[in-house]
């Protein structure tokens, strides 16, 4: 018996907020049933009931917003005009999108609802509804709203970085679309972070002022980029100057191919008579010589032009291919898609 | 005969080589002055004189290489001996095994002439180049050594031993090179009736080297 009267706890416990969102909807209902049927008298109460301090479900923003409204339209067809007017602007000072139709109500609620706009100055952002947007042909959209007529400055910036852009900046009244190209102050494109969108007002009518904000978060869809070559290293160049061992080792080759002629020379000769040496006289002398003027001459003149072309054409061709790298990456961060979500408040980011 | 033998095998060879294969074609005309010593048991004679000719190489890539060298010119004999006419016909294939060094093996026709006879010659020859670069890569040192193990000499047993020796200098300029050279070719024959016949041909060569393709 306890079993079941703690499980009949529980399942009360657990359908409570149901329930409680079910009766506010239910009752905000009624109202309108009631009000569609002229039955303003009967819809009041209700419609007091959830607007009340003493209601004891939840009441969304919306519903709430929606009760002020029926509750401004009620009033106006009983003929109170002031109280519809303070209904109208509690729904207002709660959305400012709040909005008649005209196919809906009639011309004095239009006009009192107008009174109450007139009255109230609020500015507003809707939040940033998810959009993948390329910058090159659409751009990012942000709704705002200033309930009448006011000078309205529109900034957007990365979170705790850079210098705001403004977006918008003049008189408006009512709602309004402000696109974004996805550029930044410095006309590059946003890096991928959270933004915020500022909107403040001052009224043209009251001088009163309005503010909000709302935050989104910023990511790039971009293809893969290519890594550039890295540096050529050391052993990747040919040397460009001669080194001292080098310049001496021509002297030795140099010595080296005189002694080799006069070796031949002398060796096979030996037995035919010694004699003619004058050729390998020559070619001994000639090593010799070139051998100490190559010494000298590198000595003094390290450089060696051959190498350092075959070098400066690898280092263009590097280049070349890294031009050619960073061309088809600017192609690619050119054709980056932006992807925008809403997002809660400052913070860090996706 | 058998010389142009070896020339037609050297053609079938440069055939073979892979079609895609890049080929390159130098002549280099050549210039020497060149002795011939012989001792035949009658004392040394001796005989010198400018000898014109030239070389011409295909290669069949970066590795092979065939050469056709002809040359000839007239020795003049020292007191005593007979001038006489020198001329050869020769094939050479070559094979890089290394940067530095080639492989070669080659054939030629010689033949010297004087006023009493005709003396033909027929040299087969192996050995190898190697070249060493000075710092720079315009000046090389070129070293030379082959042995000739097959060697005919009309009216001549063959020697016991030959061999062909060369060093010197080459000098590049774009895609001409000089070349300066002492080269040695040394023949012991055999004795016969208790003489030994020595003989050796020595040269100074001018070689310019002019790439055409």
């Amino acid at each position: 018996m306890r079993a079941v009267a703690l499980a009949a706890i529980v399942v009360t416990a657990t359908m409570s907020p149901l329930t409680a969102q079910g009766s506010t909807a239910e009752l905000l209902g009624q109202a309108h049933e009631f009000y569609e049927r002229l039955e303003v008298e009967r819809a009041l109460p209700l419609l007091r009931q959830i607007v009340s301090p003493n209601w004891p479900f939840e009441v969304t923003q919306e519903q709430r917003v929606e009760a002020y409204k029926y509750l401004g339209a009620c009033l106006t067809l009983a003929g109170k005009r002031d109280s519809a007017v303070l209904y109208f602007r509690a729904a207002i000072e709660r959305d400012p999108f709040t909005e008649l139709d005209p196919n809906v109500f009639t011309p004095a609620q239009l006009a009192t609802f107008g009174e109450a706009q007139r009255r109230t100055f609020a500015v507003a952002v809707r939040p940033v509804e998810p959009a993948r947007v390329d910058p090159r042909t659409a751009r990012v959209t942000f709704t705002i709203v200033a309930t009448h007529a006011a000078l309205v400055d529109v900034k957007l910036s990365a979170v705790g970085a850079g210098q705001p852009r403004s977006l918008f900046q003049s008189t408006m009244d009512g709602v309004r679309e402000i696109t974004w190209d996805g550029l930044l102050a410095d006309r590059r494109l946003a890096p991928p972070g959270r933004y915020a969108l500022a909107v403040a007002g001052r009224s043209r009518l009251t001088g009163t002022s309005d503010s909000a904000r709302v935050y989104f978060d910023l990511r790039h869809e971009v293809a893969p980029l290519e890594d550039t070559l890295p540096d050529l290293e050391r052993r990747a160049l040919l040397p460009e100057r001669m080194s001292p061992e080098a310049a001496r080792r021509d002297v030795a080759k140099g010595l080296g191919v005189a002694a080799a002629a006069l070796l031949i020379a002398g060796a096979a000769n030996g037995d035919l008579g010694g004699g003619e040496r004058g050729g390998a006289d020559v070619v001994a002398a000639t090593a010799a010589v070139t051998g100490i003027v190559a010494f000298l001459v590198h000595r003094h003149h390290g450089a060696i032009p051959e190498n350092v072309a075959a070098n400066a054409r690898r280092r263009a061709e590097r280049d070349s291919a890294n031009a050619s790298v960073r061309g088809r990456n600017a192609d690619r961060i050119a054709a980056t898609v932006l992807l925008v979500s809403p997002a809660a408040g400052e913070g860090t980011g996706p | 005969m058998r010389a142009a033998a070896v020339i037609a095998g050297a053609g079938i060879l440069g055939g073979a080589a892979p079609a895609g294969a890049q080929r390159a074609l130098t002549v280099a005309p050549l210039v020497s002055l060149a002795e011939h010593r012989v001792d035949a048991g009658f004392g040394v004679e001796r005989s010198l004189g400018p000898i014109l000719g030239g070389v011409g190489t295909l290669r069949f890539g970066p590795r092979l290489a065939v050469a056709v060298r002809a040359f000839g010119g007239s020795l003049f004999g020292s007191t005593g001996v007979l001038d006489r006419d020198v001329g050869e016909l020769g094939v050479e294939a070559s094979v890089v095994t290394l940067p530095w060094l080639v492989l070669q093996a080659g054939a030629a026709r010689r033949a010297y002439s004087t006023k009493l006879g005709r003396q033909t010659w027929t040299l087969v020859s192996l050995g190898g180049t190697a070249r060493m670069a000075f710092a720079g890569d315009a000046i090389h040192s070129v070293w030379r050594a082959a042995l000739l193990p097959a060697v005919s000499a009309s009216g001549l047993r063959g020697p016991d031993m030959a061999f062909r020796a060369a060093t010197g200098l080459e000098y590049r300029i774009r895609t001409t090179t000089l070349g300066v050279e002492y080269s040695l070719e040394r023949y012991d024959f055999p004795a016969e009736a208790g003489v030994r016949r020595l003989e050796q041909l020595s040269a100074l060569s001018l070689r310019l080297e002019l790439r055409l393709r």
